[in-house]
């Protein structure tokens, strides 16, 4: 039997989006501003964590130090970390804008969804590693105290972890959705400043107006991914909640989730399409 | 070897058409000036055929492909556009980034800062580039993945004398390699000599697209022939 091969046009040869992940990340740690934010991260973190620390069992202050309660609220120092991860991922996106080397970045791939794929990736990753290291600051300091007043440690090492791993993912998912919002409203300032006001002020004037809406407000659900208690911790953007739970892990995952993917998909159909010029 | 076709091109920004029903070819293995007064719709066309603005109408190809739906495009288009790069990164850091990018080898970075003379600037961070420096580098970032075609908006800027003679020098070199250049300029003077056909664009139209021996064939130089077309365009 004779096959007759047919002319397709030859497919675009896509660079691997793992490849272009990969660039991303270079392009961050070659700027010296990713380890400023990283150093300003576990900076604030340490601060207000040994604030809390020493406030514990205070008048106004968290829980006793002894207690589990109050080793929980110490731990609300480490969202500093997710603060600023979304920051920096803002600065991925954003900064393309700020220098103008989006030029080079599409002259080298086309497919700016692609692009903005790479960046989610790059400022998830990035996210990441701020997640975890201001949690193992603040669990550190926490420890410390602790120990330092001869306590016993009241939190189980399984608890521990989950906290680390929320912190992982919500810082993660954090720096996904500054990507977006770098994406969408690509001035560098406006980005980063809007995202300090949104989960330093925003968060919490919406949550005192609608309480139930708490948990589903997207710094407080990844804060409460960490193990940060609504309502419990003098500082963080549960201050002051009453009778309000925070969302379960998976729940609050994929509400980050759904929040970074819908941001992505908005800035994909709009400011990503419009023309470099 | 590359050939570049720009048809029926349209670009409106608001009231103002930036480009308008511009039509022309440039044949591969030439180098082609791309001349015209400044906001005559150089940049834009360019930025058209680069596929970083989107036209209103028109079609504008690269061997018979827009530039998005280009295999591996910087193996095939290099292109100076604008001489913007992040400050904070060294010239070497920026120049691997994009070699990874093009798949290019790494070791690449260092061939071509030392052809376009920043060999010793490559550890120093570009934000304490002079315009000419980083208009070198611009060419160093075109040349990284060994195209065949150059597309470049304004190279001069910035460079001086010596480097206006070794810009003239590299684009003589690629095209007698079997490059082909598109070149767009204000500074008529810097390429004259180095040009083959010139396209002239007023107003974003096309005002004559031929060979420079055919526009100075009465003797006058391409300046004076530029200034007489674009004001006949005009009238």
């Amino acid at each position: 039997m004779t096959t007759i091969a047919v002319p397709t046009n030859p497919a675009v040869r896509r660079v691997p989006l793992a490849r272009l992940t990969r660039i991303e990340l270079l392009k961050l740690t070659s700027t010296r501003l990713p380890y400023g934010l990283l150093a300003a991260s576990l900076l604030l973190t340490g601060l207000f964590t040994v604030i809390e620390a020493a406030r514990a069992g205070t008048s106004g202050g968290p829980a006793p130090l002894a207690s589990y309660a109050g080793q929980a609220a110490i731990t609300a120092g480490g969202v500093w970390s997710l603060i600023l991860a979304a920051v920096l991922g803002a600065t991925v996106s954003s900064g393309e804008f700020r220098y103008r080397t989006a030029t080079l970045t599409y002259l080298a791939v086309p497919g700016r969804g692609r692009v903005l794929a790479a960046k989610a990736a790059a400022g998830a990753v990035a996210g990441a590693l701020f997640g975890v290291t201001g949690y193992l600051v603040t669990l550190g300091i926490t420890l410390g105290f602790v120990a330092g007043k001869g306590d016993s440690v009241a939190i189980g090492a399984g608890t521990l972890t989950d906290w680390g791993l929320g912190h992982l993912v919500g810082a993660a998912l954090l720096g996904a959705i500054g990507v977006a919002v770098g994406s969408l409203v690509r001035s560098q300032l406006a980005a980063m400043i809007g995202i300090f006001a949104w989960m330093v002020i925003a968060e919490s004037l919406i949550g005192g107006l609608f309480n139930a809406a708490r948990p589903y407000l997207p710094y407080t659900a990844a804060t409460a991914l960490g193990g940060v208690p609504i309502g419990t911790s003098s500082f963080g953007p549960g201050r002051g909640a009453e009778n309000v739970a925070a969302l379960p892990f998976a729940a609050g995952t994929a509400l980050l989730l759904a929040i970074a993917l819908g941001g992505l998909l908005l800035a994909a159909r709009t400011t990503v399409r419009r023309d470099i010029g | 070897m590359a050939h570049i076709q720009i048809q029926g091109l349209v670009k409106r920004y608001g009231p103002v058409t930036a480009v308008d029903n511009l039509s022309f070819q440039v044949q591969p293995g030439t180098v082609t000036g791309f001349l015209g007064p400044n906001g005559a719709g150089k940049t834009t066309t360019l930025r058209m055929l680069l596929g970083l603005v989107t036209p209103d109408a028109g079609s504008a190809t690269i061997n018979g492909r827009r530039y998005a739906e280009m295999a591996e495009p910087l193996h095939q288009v290099g292109a100076v556009l604008e001489a913007s790069f992040h400050p904070g990164r060294t010239a070497r850091a920026h120049l691997r980034i994009q070699a990874l990018s093009a798949e290019a080898d790494p070791s690449r970075a260092d061939d071509v800062l030392s052809l376009v003379g920043l060999a010793d600037a490559a550890d120093r961070r570009v934000g304490g580039f002079s315009l000419g420096m980083r208009q070198r580098l611009g060419l160093a970032t075109a040349l990284l993945a060994d195209p065949k075609l150059l597309i470049l908006d304004e190279p001069a800027n910035g460079l001086d004398p010596e480097g206006i003679r070794w810009l003239r020098d590299l684009l003589r070199g690629f095209a007698a390699e079997g490059g082909t250049v598109l070149v767009s300029t204000h500074m008529l003077a810097e390429v004259a000599q180095t040009i083959d056909s010139a396209v002239i664009v007023h107003h974003g139209r096309l005002v004559v697209q031929a060979p420079v021996a055919e526009l100075t064939a009465d003797g006058t130089d391409l300046e004076t022939a530029f200034f007489h077309l674009t004001r006949e365009s005009v009238s």
